[in-house]
């Protein structure tokens, strides 16, 4: 840009050489202002080299400049001699120190073109104008723009410490898994207190494994939506019984009410495995997430429910289980079936997506 | 007997699987550690059935399992993973693994895996049959002109069952079939999931012009 207004100086004072006053002194502060360009082109290219000293002298070579034009043109001179090159001072300082800047250089090159000058036009006005408007608002942009790269550049960082956790993280997860795994099988073929060993691995083995799959399903928790896969695996894990959980791969996202009394209903469900199952008795539950309704199944291996028992509990006014687990998800516009058998008891509750 | 090659990245691991599949009669021809290490070794070995660890340290246990089974199309991979990250164990089943099964399986459960696997029949567990499940859902909530197959309303309600623990003979009474014909509805959903992906990638070659050859 320099170059650019440099070359506009230049050649609009050689078009205009018969105005000068004394011509001679004119050409040679256009030449110096020619080399002054260029050297300026150098010392602003190294960052380090960007010093308040430099920019001083930057303003103060245009603002002499500009205060010598009466007198090496005429007192009536209508264009000062620099011209549109006051513009490579005061962007300059526009970018190195922002609005506060680009205003005062605008202000000091305003008043040098004004001052000398014996009258204002509608001309003069104007370039002033634009000066004093156009240096605020590059050093504000630039302001902007430096804050904006600053952010992004903390983001990208944080994004990659992020990954980088993670996959660590990963790494650590699996070797551990790999030994609680390892435990747990050496500790059965054992037997005895081993056996008992192994068992706590296994556990400690689930519920490790269950936290990196609600981990690995967080991410867009947006809108008020939730993971209703995560929240199943988080509630599955904690529970006393001992439950496996399969869902459809990555985060399957409800709204959060739905969630929060899906997983209520589901863990109604479980709580009735722990109470009428046995000890014995594992659990296993199945989420599915289709564009328009969500299904959970859970069943157990227990005994199963004698067919009729569910109704006549509901006649004698045991409400239990149909208010914690129907009514939940009947209030959601849903339905929740229960089928029982030789294989264990299987609820379906299936709600609709609004 | 079946000849079987392991791979895995932790001594431990490898060797305890070695020593229980000996145990049991079956001849381990060949140990690797990582995915290149496994396809060197994979052809001369020839083996039946490859129990393969998905976290490899050079992340290659998809193209590993899609590289042996180009190489010979009789072999079959059995996943045992430690951590069961589901992205990895779906892409190893689609690129034509027909059994998974997590570390903390116990020794008979994995040499009966390793039987079932050789005999061509599929290992499933309950979180695989959800993943399955949840990749035809996505499926068939995809565009209606997807050419890819979905399942048969017997082969989801299977499936469900697989996903919530019961055990072939299980389902085979529920429902009133014979344990053959539930076996079969099984690995007809694997061998969908397979194909569609075959097709998923034709299409693919074909949108990006690669079918056409060099001009």
């Amino acid at each position: 840009m320099r170059v650019v207004v440099t070359l506009n100086m230049v050649g609009l004072n050689a078009y205009r050489r018969d105005n000068f006053d004394h011509p001679t002194v004119g050409l040679a502060i256009v030449v110096a202002l020619a080399v002054w360009t260029g050297l300026a082109i150098w010392l602003y290219h190294d960052r380090a080299r960007r010093t308040p000293a430099l920019l001083l002298a930057d303003l103060a070579i245009v603002l002499a400049a500009m205060a010598v034009t009466p007198w090496v043109k005429s007192t009536e001179f209508n264009a000062t001699i620099p011209g549109f090159w006051v513009m490579g001072a005061l962007l300059a300082w526009a970018i190195h120190w922002h609005w506060r800047g680009g205003l005062v250089a605008a202000v000091l090159i305003a008043a040098s073109d004004l001052l000398p000058r014996s009258e204002v036009d509608q001309g003069n006005y104007g370039n002033v104008f634009l000066i004093l408007i156009g240096g605020p608002i590059v050093g504000f942009m630039c302001a902007s723009l430096q804050r904006m790269a600053r952010e992004r550049d903390a983001a990208e960082r944080a994004a990659a410490a992020a990954e980088e956790r993670t996959r660590l993280a990963r790494a650590v997860h699996d070797g551990v898994l790999q030994v609680l795994a390892m435990t747990q099988r050496r500790g059965a073929a054992a037997g005895g207190e081993w056996a008992e060993l192994g068992r706590l691995a296994g556990e400690q083995e689930r519920s490790l494994r269950s936290l990196i799959r609600q981990q690995d399903t967080v991410p867009a928790a947006a809108g008020g939506r939730v993971d209703l896969a995560g929240a199943l695996e988080a509630m599955a894990t904690a529970h006393p019984v001992r439950v496996e959980v399969a869902t459809p791969g990555g985060a399957v996202l409800v709204d959060a009410h739905v969630v929060s009394e899906t997983v209520a209903a589901v863990r109604a469900c479980l709580d009735n495995v722990a109470a009428h199952a046995g000890d014995g008795a594992s659990a296993w539950v199945l989420a599915q997430a289709g564009r328009d309704e969500i299904t959970v199944s859970v069943r157990d291996d227990g005994p199963g429910i004698d067919p009729g028992r569910l109704g006549q509990a509901a006649a004698e006014g045991r409400l239990g289980v149909v208010s914690s687990i129907t009514g939940r998800i009947e209030e959601l516009g849903g339905t929740a079936t229960v089928q029982s058998g030789s294989w264990g008891t299987e609820w379906e509750l299936t709600v609709p997506l609004a | 007997m079946v000849r079987v090659m392991v791979v895995d990245d932790h001594p431990m691991w490898r060797d305890a699987v070695e020593r229980d599949l000996q145990a049991a009669g079956h001849d381990v021809v060949a140990v690797a550690s990582n995915g290149r290490e496994a396809m060197a070794r994979f052809p001369a070995s020839a083996p039946q059935v490859v129990v393969l660890d998905l976290q490899l340290p050079d992340h290659s246990g998809v193209q590993v399992t899609s590289m042996m089974l180009e190489h010979d199309p009789t072999a079959r991979v059995l996943i045992l993973s430690a951590s069961g990250e589901q992205d990895d164990v779906l892409e190893a089943i689609k690129a034509g693994a027909t059994g998974y099964l997590v570390k903390s399986a116990s020794s008979a459960e994995l040499i009966d895996a390793v039987t079932r696997v050789a005999d061509g029949d599929t290992v499933f567990t309950p979180g695989l049959a959800g993943l399955v499940l949840g990749e035809f859902r996505r499926i068939a909530d995809g565009p209606a002109d997807d050419p890819r197959d979905q399942l048969t309303e017997r082969e989801t309600e299977i499936l469900k069952m697989v996903a919530t623990g019961m055990s072939y003979k299980q389902i085979a009474a529920r429902l009133v079939l014979s344990h053959r014909t539930v076996q079969n509805h099984v690995q007809n959903t694997l061998r969908k999931l397979q194909m569609n992906n075959r097709v998923q990638l034709t299409r693919w070659a074909i949108e990006h012009g690669l079918d056409e050859g060099p001009a």
